[in-house]
């Protein structure tokens, strides 16, 4: 735990001297927000806002909500070898009905509001009201479209009723957090958008922290809310989030130990905190994929022989060990290795440039004029390999694979576009190849992605469609247990192998880093501050 | 004179409304639509669709930018997409950072780059004024982010002897006033240092050569012939007609102060109006962009204007060339 530096010392004490006959003034080491007091933590951007049906933001403010606000349950990280199971939050329990129709939700007794209110069925079914608001437009709202009717029993007792049933029922029910009725119902919905600081002034929560201080763009300070029911382990600590926008600079004053913890971190970044004996670096499968998605509507893509040439040519593992430095894995399909749906009789094509030239020979492809480039009908077989600039693991990603499929006679053109731009040109189709990523949620409804549907409206940008493929997708939402969706997951996966719409290229690590002497952090791909209440230190700092 | 001041009012004003036109125009043809909370690729496309009515972007264009135009003149900025607060009351926050950095950085880049232009104009020729050139040469050379980066490793991170970044240390607010006035300074004077080094450098060797260029005309000839002690003659002389230009720079620093100060307030954490418009460009934030855009622009029509006066007042030639227009 630091504060702000040595240089905080030597200026402290010239300052307390400045203070001397300034009518008892309190020495900046004797304040209640001494070095010492707190966690420190470094974020290289700020929280977007306190409600987070309106605000958006990147994981990071995803993250802090879920310090401020509980949901009903809690989902676990324990989905490796079954889909993943909830522990209570501010429900104490639940249960399916046997039809899987309705959903029964008993809330805990001791849930309080950071003022001391009690948290009720009110509670719950304002913010499933906040949530289908047209008004307020949330952007998952779709999680909602299956739920048909909420109501409450009595001030703790709830029910859910679903239009159909489905594997991801109870994903879908505690899809949210749990708003403060008493506080933002006098906003009316269709003021939300735009009352990002009516929410922070009435801001009451109910997770194991309140909001101390925000100044935006600075730091964030979270106090622990002494409502928070002592069973599910109360903070004893406050913490700042300090906003270090650039990247370097955070990096080294990371290094230099101006910071309890950082999270988010690059793999360039991990190398230059790994040489600090001041930290540890801690890994996590971050549950994302990264891809090269072939445009299927446009030639050669759009034969499957090709695009698994192009897999054959493309050494995966030699683009993880020179951009990630083993903290990250060769990608064989959609599903994560750690997550329990993955066929385990999946194995990544290999790095087989003999037997890519071959494919490619019989498709007609063959260096008839000697550049080394393969030609079929007199056109060479060059096309352009797009990315978003602001990734720099990308962006080093297509320069590596550009010379690796020379080495097969395919040219590529490197475009590197900022994010937005990147998305607008492939969500109107207009690119060969795209180096993109997916963070894959634990329902495992692959349908916006590959999808015949999904062409139209939803992520399958690269328009594959495959007969078999939308019969197992539908067949794994028929499921009424997500156990049961497993063979159909296996079979889309055999099926993508198959056929290559796109080369999955790795499943990064989520890299982030504390202090040595910190003790109790567990990072995990749903949060970086899932065990904040319970770190502590078991060294003195320096 | 006062018809000259209208006159001047008013190109402000066109020339404000040119640049907000041309950077409406701009932000809503790049690719990518507005708002990353908009066109975020996770959210469904339907739900997407629903947003953009709820925020008014389904309407024309033509609509919308009578509509931003029409609240714009009221002072009405609209609400930033990204954080759900008036953009009044974002740029309200982040300005003080920036005028302060400003401020420090434009003091330093004057009370640093005078003396030593003055004196190498003086012993022109000598080590000194060879030290000088040098000196301000190789601090011109370097850009702000690669100097605020030194000035962090050297200053901050390893010798410690200043604070690494933001505007304050985490707490500072409950200090006493003037610990807290101390704190703030500490935080300030690296990133000053990096926008005001190289700023002090570019005065420095514009002094020197204003100097130098009246050193050999006719009034200095007929101010020695006359007897005049030479620090008479500098100050009186030469110094005196070369502080218009100076205030012309003066008020062209400001300018480049305001768009400099992005990269160093990146470094340093400081939550400034180049880090609000950073941040509202790579969200797409386009009602915070269009805010600091104005706020920018009149800020440099401002400080153009201001260096304008200011020159006519030190310099009578300018002076009456405002009164005959």
């Amino acid at each position: 735990m630091v504060g702000a530096g040595a240089w905080s010392h030597r200026w402290a004490a010239l300052l307390a001297l400045a203070t001397v006959g300034c009518g008892g003034a309190t020495p900046p080491s004797a304040a209640p927000d001494a070095p010492g007091r707190r966690w420190l933590v470094a974020t290289p951007v700020d929280l977007a806002g306190v409600n987070e049906l309106v605000s958006g933001g990147v994981r990071f403010s995803q993250e802090i909500l879920r310090l401020l606000f509980l949901g009903l349950l809690e989902e676990q990280p324990d989905y490796a070898a079954h889909p993943p199971s909830f522990r209570p939050a501010l429900a104490e329990s639940w249960e399916l009905s046997p039809a899987r129709d309705a959903l029964t939700v008993r809330l805990r007794a001791d849930a309080r509001w950071s003022d001391g209110r009690p948290i009720t069925a009110r509670d719950v079914l304002f913010s499933h009201r906040a949530q289908t608001s047209p008004e307020v437009a949330w952007s998952y709202a779709d999680s909602k479209d299956a739920i048909s009717e909420l109501t409450a029993l009595d001030e703790r007792t709830l029910v859910f009723r679903f239009r159909e049933v489905y594997p991801y029922q109870v994903v879908d029910a505690n899809d949210g957090l749990i708003l403060p009725a008493h506080a933002w119902e006098e906003i009316p919905f269709s003021a939300w958008r735009g009352s990002g600081e009516r929410f922070r002034e009435r801001l009451v929560t109910s997770g194991p922290y309140s909001l101390a201080e925000w100044i935006p763009g600075v730091e964030l300070t979270l106090a622990p809310n002494p409502h928070f029911p002592a069973p599910l382990g109360r903070a004893d600590r406050a913490v700042t989030f300090r906003v270090v926008p650039d990247a370097a600079a955070l990096v080294e004053r990371l290094a230099a130990g101006a910071f309890d913890f950082a999270d988010g971190l690059s793999p360039y970044d991990a190398v230059r905190v790994a040489r600090s004996p001041r930290l540890r670096l801690l890994t996590t499968d971050a549950r994302q994929i990264d891809f090269v998605g072939w445009n299927a509507s446009r030639e050669p893509f759009d034969d499957p022989e090709v695009r698994r040439a192009l897999t054959l040519g493309i050494d995966r593992q030699a683009l993880v060990d020179a951009l990630w430095q083993g903290r990250a894995r060769v990608a064989a399909g959609p599903v994560p290795a750690n997550v329990w749906a993955r066929d385990p009789e999946l194995v990544p094509w290999p790095y087989d440039p003999a037997a890519a030239r071959t494919l490619l020979a019989a498709r007609g492809f063959a260096d008839r004029d000697g550049d080394g480039i393969v030609e079929r009908d007199g056109k060479p077989f060059r096309f352009e390999l797009s990315t978003n600039s602001e990734n720099r693991v990308r962006a080093d990603a297509c320069v590596l694979i550009q010379e690796q499929l020379r080495r097969i006679g395919v040219e590529v053109e490197i475009r590197t576009l900022e994010i937005h731009a990147l998305v607008a040109r492939n969500e109107a189709r207009e690119f060969d190849a795209t180096l993109a990523g997916w963070s894959i949620d634990t329902t495992l409804d692959f349908r916006p992605y590959f999808h015949s549907s999904a062409r139209a409206e939803g992520w399958n940008w690269v328009g594959y469609a495959e007969p078999e493929v939308d019969r197992a997708l539908e067949e794994a939402r028929r499921q009424g247990d997500a156990e049961a969706t497993r063979p159909h997951l296996v079979r889309l996966q055999r099926l993508l192998h198959r056929d290559q719409p796109y080369t999955f290229l790795w499943e990064p690590q989520r890299i982030s880093a504390a202090r040595v002497e910190l003790a109790g952090v567990e990072t995990t791909p749903l949060s970086a501050f899932g065990t904040l209440p319970h770190w502590r230190r078991t060294a003195p700092a320096r | 004179m006062r018809r000259h001041l209208l006159s001047r009012l008013l190109t402000a004003g066109v020339l404000l409304w040119l640049v907000l036109t041309a950077s409406f125009a701009l932000l809503h043809a790049l690719p990518g639509g507005p708002g990353a909370v908009v066109e975020d690729p996770r959210v469904p496309p339907a739900q997407r669709v629903r947003l953009r009515a709820v925020l008014g972007l389904d309407r024309p264009l033509p609509e919308r930018y009578a509509r931003f135009l029409a609240a714009a003149a009221r002072g009405d900025w609209g609400i930033s997409f990204s954080s759900q607060r008036p953009v009044t009351r974002v740029l309200a926050d982040a300005a003080p950072h920036t005028l302060a950095l400003g401020a420090a950085a434009l003091a330093l880049e004057f009370l640093l780059g005078v003396p030593l232009g003055v004196a190498a104009a003086r012993r022109a020729g000598s080590a000194l004024d060879h030290g000088v050139r040098a000196l301000s040469l190789v601090l011109w050379s370097i850009p702000s982010f690669a100097l605020a980066l030194a000035l962090l490793l050297v200053f901050a991170l390893e010798w410690t002897w200043f604070p690494a970044g933001g505007p304050s240390t985490p707490g500072a607010a409950a200090w006493p006033l003037l610990p807290r006035l101390g704190d703030r300074l500490a935080h300030l004077a690296l990133p000053a240092l990096a926008l005001g080094l190289p700023a002090a450098a570019a005065t420095a060797r514009f002094v020197r050569a204003a100097l130098l260029e009246v050193a050999g005309s006719p009034h200095l000839v007929a101010a020695r012939a006359r007897g005049l002690h030479p620090r008479t003659i500098f100050l009186r002389h030469a110094l005196l007609p070369a502080a218009g230009p100076m205030v012309e720079l003066a008020g062209l620093s400001c300018a480049a102060l305001l768009s400099g100060t992005l990269a160093v307030e990146l470094i340093f954490a400081r939550p400034g109006l180049g880090r609000a418009a950073f941040d509202a460009l790579a969200a797409r934030d386009y009602p915070v962009l269009l805010g600091a855009t104005a706020l920018s622009a009149a800020g440099v029509l401002a400080a153009s204007f201001a260096a304008e006066l200011l020159h006519a007042a030190v310099d009578p030639r300018r002076r009456a060339r405002f009164e005959r227009a």
